[in-house]
C-alpha cells in the first residue's frame, strides 16, 4: 500500500516538469517580444537590458532549468508587464477569489448532482428519472455564458435579489457559484446514475436482495457505496471544467479571479504571467488526478496494481 | 442505457455472431451488412436519436441554405433598422447596425460547426493514429506515448488552447481549428488504444498474424476497421466539445475576429446588451445548444446501435 502510494507521488514530479517544458516551450513558441508590443520602437541598448533582466538572452535549456528550479521554490518569476509585481503578487491577489468560487460550486455541484444520479437511477424510465435528466440534459447543452446570462437577467436585473456583479459580499456570490456549478452538477448526475444502473445489475445486489435485506439497506449499504467511488475518478476531468468554466464566469461576473486575469494577461501579453498561471493550474490538476488515484487504489485495492 | 433487455439480447446476439467463421471473405462481406442493417434498425428504434438526427439535419440546412436564398446582405449597415425585434420580416431580428440576424446567425453557423466537424474530423486522425500505432507496437514505446498523454493530461484545456492560438499571432478558421485540435485530441487517442489492445487479443487476429499477414495488413485489414463504430460515435461525443470551445474562445474576446462571427462571437455581442435586447444572445445560444444536444443524442443512439458494448461515458 505504502509502496503504491510513494510511487503514485513520485510519478507527478516527471510529469509536472514535462508539463512545465511543454508549457514553456510554447511560450518561446509566440512570435514577438513582449516588449515590442508598442508602436514607437525601444532601443536596442535598452531592449538588451531588459532582455539581461529577465534572463531571455540566456539559451533555453538554462532559461528552463531557472524556471524549473523557482518554481520548486514557488517562486513563478517576475511580470513582464506590470512593474514591481512578480506572478507571485498576482497570484496571491487573484487565486483564492478563484479558489472560493472553485471550492463552492464543486460543493454545490456534488450536493445537487450526486442525489440527482441516486434518484434518477432509483427511478429509472419514471417520472423522477425524465425529470432528472432533462435538467442534466439542459445543463450539459447550454453553454454556461447563457446560464449566467438568464440568472443575472432575472435574480439581479429583473428581480434584484442579487448584485449583477462583483465578488464582495455572500450575496454577490450566489449566482457565479450557480452558474459555475451547472456543468459539474450534469457530470456527476449523468455519472452516478450510470454507475448505479450497472452496479444494480451485480451478482451481489440480486443476492442481498434474495437473502430478504430491506431494499433501502440493500441501496446504501451495496449500490450507494460501491457506485460513489468510480464516481471519484471524476474529479479529474471536473477540475479542468471547473477552470474552463471559470474563465467565463468570471469574466461575465467581473470577478477578480485568476481566469479573469489569465485573459487579460494574454491580451496584453504578459507571457510570464500567462506561463506562470499555466504551470499553476497544470499542477493543480496533476495533483487532484494524483489524490484521486490514491484515494482509488485505497477504497478500491483492484485498481492498485493497474495504476501503479 | 444499461438496463435494457434489448441491449442483452443484442449483445448475446453479437457474441453469437462474433463466435461464427470470421474466415471465409464472402460470410465477411454478408456479416458486415447485416451488422449495419442491424445498427440502422437499433438507431431508428431510439426515438430521442432519430427526433435528434432530424433536428440536426434541418440546423445543418438552415446554416447552409438561407444565407444564400435571404434577401438580406449580412453585412449591410442601416442603423434606421437596427434593434428590431423578430418579426416575420427579420425571424431573429437585427442587431445594433441593423443586420439582419437570420443570415448572421447562419453564416456563424457555418464558421461555428465548420470548425467543429474540421477540428473533430483533425482530433480523430491524431487520435486514432496515436492511439493505433501505441496500442499496435505495444511495450516500451506505448509506455512512453501515455506517459506524454499523462502529462497532457495536466494542461487546462482552455489555456493550452489560448497558447496555441498566440503562438500563431493571428485567429482565423485554421488556427482555430488546430489549436481546437491540439487541445482535445487525447481522449480519442486513450480510447482508440484500449479498443486496438482489446481487438489484438482476438482469435482472427492472431489467426491472421499465424497464416503471416504483414503488420500494415493487421493493422489497416483487421483492427482499425473494427473500430471504426466507436470512431463514429466519437465525432458525435467531440464535435460538441470542440463547438462549445470555439464559442467559449470567442466569447472571451480571443477568437474569430469581426467582421466574421461564430456563435460565440455573436453571443458576446448580445451579452454586451443583454438588458435592452435580450434576443441578441439568446438566438446564438440556443443555437449553440441545439447543436450540443441533438449531438449528444445522435452520439447515444449510435454507441447502442454501433456498439453496445462500450460503457466508456466521456
Amino acid at each position: 500500500m505504502l509502496k503504491f502510494v510513494v510511487r503514485r507521488v513520485l510519478w507527478t514530479i516527471p510529469i509536472i516538469l514535462l508539463v512545465i517544458f511543454m508549457t514553456f516551450w510554447m511560450m518561446r513558441a509566440i512570435k514577438g517580444s513582449p516588449f515590442r508590443k508598442s508602436e514607437r520602437a525601444v532601443p536596442p541598448a535598452v531592449l538588451a537590458n531588459l532582455n539581461r533582466k529577465f534572463g531571455l538572452n540566456k539559451p533555453w535549456y538554462v532559461q528552463y532549468e531557472r524556471y524549473v528550479v523557482d518554481v520548486a521554490k514557488a517562486d513563478l518569476g517576475p511580470s513582464l508587464v506590470l512593474r514591481n509585481q512578480s506572478v507571485n503578487d498576482i497570484v496571491k491577489e487573484h487565486f483564492p477569489v478563484s479558489a472560493e468560487l472553485g471550492g463552492l460550486a464543486m460543493l454545490l455541484s456534488m450536493l445537487v448532482g450526486i442525489p440527482l444520479g441516486i434518484i434518477s437511477a432509483l427511478r429509472v424510465n419514471r417520472l423522477p428519472d425524465y425529470i432528472a435528466q432533462f435538467i442534466s440534459n439542459l445543463g450539459f447543452a447550454i453553454p454556461s455564458f447563457f446560464t449566467a446570462t438568464l440568472l443575472i437577467y432575472f435574480f439581479a436585473a429583473k428581480w434584484g435579489f442579487f448584485p449583477t456583479n462583483g465578488w464582495d459580499t455572500a450575496s454577490s456570490k450566489v449566482l457565479p457559484v450557480i452558474a459555475l456549478a451547472l456543468f459539474p452538477l450534469t457530470y456527476f448526475a449523468r455519472l452516478v446514475r450510470g454507475q448505479m444502473l450497472e452496479t444494480l445489475q451485480q451478482d451481489y445486489v440480486r443476492t442481498a436482495k434474495a437473502k430478504g435485506l430491506r431494499w433501502r439497506r440493500v441501496v446504501v449499504v451495496h449500490v450507494l457505496r460501491n457506485s460513489l467511488i468510480p464516481a471519484l475518478t471524476a474529479a479529474g476531468p471536473i477540475l479542468g471544467g471547473l477552470v474552463t468554466g471559470s474563465f467565463i464566469i468570471e469574466n461575465i461576473f467581473a470577478i477578480p479571479g485568476i481566469g479573469r486575469y489569465y485573459v487579460t494577461s494574454v491580451q496584453g501579453r504578459d507571457y510570464s504571467t500567462v506561463m506562470g498561471i499555466t504551470v499553476l493550474l497544470s499542477i493543480l490538476i496533476i495533483v487532484a488526478n494524483m489524490f484521486v488515484d490514491i484515494m482509488y487504489g485505497i477504497l478500491d485495492p483492484r485498481t492498485r496494481e493497474a495504476r501503479s | 442505457m444499461v438496463v435494457n433487455p434489448e441491449e442483452v439480447e443484442f449483445r448475446s446476439r453479437l457474441v453469437e455472431r462474433e463466435a461464427g467463421g470470421e474466415t471465409y471473405a464472402a460470410g465477411a462481406a454478408i456479416r458486415q451488412a447485416s451488422l449495419w442493417r442491424d445498427a440502422v434498425r437499433r438507431f431508428t428504434h431510439n426515438k430521442a436519436a432519430v427526433v435528434s438526427m432530424v433536428g440536426f439535419v434541418v440546423l445543418l440546412l438552415y446554416v447552409v441554405i438561407v444565407p444564400w436564398v435571404s434577401p438580406y446582405d449580412p453585412n449591410n449597415v442601416d442603423f434606421s433598422l437596427a434593434y428590431q425585434n423578430p418579426s416575420l420580416h427579420h425571424p431573429f431580428g437585427t442587431d445594433e447596425f441593423g443586420r439582419d440576424l437570420f443570415v448572421r446567425v447562419a453564416l456563424g453557423g457555418r464558421i461555428s460547426i465548420g470548425i467543429g466537424f474540421a477540428a473533430t474530423f483533425a482530433l480523430m486522425i491524431v487520435g486514432i493514429l496515436y492511439g493505433a500505432i501505441s496500442g499496435f507496437v505495444g511495450g516500451w514505446l506505448d509506455n512512453a506515448l501515455m506517459r506524454f498523454l499523462d502529462a497532457l493530461y495536466g494542461l487546462p484545456y482552455l489555456p493550452f488552447a489560448i497558447i496555441t492560438l498566440a503562438i500563431f499571432g493571428v485567429v482565423n478558421f485554421w488556427t482555430m481549428v488546430v489549436a481546437l485540435t491540439v487541445a482535445s485530441w487525447f481522449t480519442t487517442a486513450r480510447v482508440m488504444r484500449g479498443q486496438i489492445i482489446t481487438l489484438k487479443e482476438n482469435d482472427y487476429v492472431r489467426a491472421a498474424r499465424a497464416i503471416g499477414a504483414r503488420w500494415y495488413r493487421i493493422l489497416f485489414r483487421h483492427l482499425l476497421p473494427n473500430t471504426l463504430g466507436v470512431a463514429i460515435v466519437f465525432v458525435f461525443l467531440e464535435l460538441p466539445n470542440v463547438v462549445l470551445g470555439e464559442a467559449f474562445l470567442s466569447f472571451l474576446g480571443l477568437g474569430i475576429n469581426p467582421p466574421n462571427a461564430s456563435w460565440g462571437s455573436l453571443a458576446q455581442d448580445g451579452y454586451s446588451q443583454y438588458l435592452s435586447h435580450p434576443y441578441l444572445i439568446v438566438i446564438p445560444s440556443i443555437a449553440i445548444a441545439w447543436l450540443i444536444l441533438t449531438a449528444f443524442f445522435i452520439a447515444d443512439g449510435l454507441r447502442d446501435a454501433l456498439d453496445p458494448r462500450t460503457t466508456e461515458h466521456v
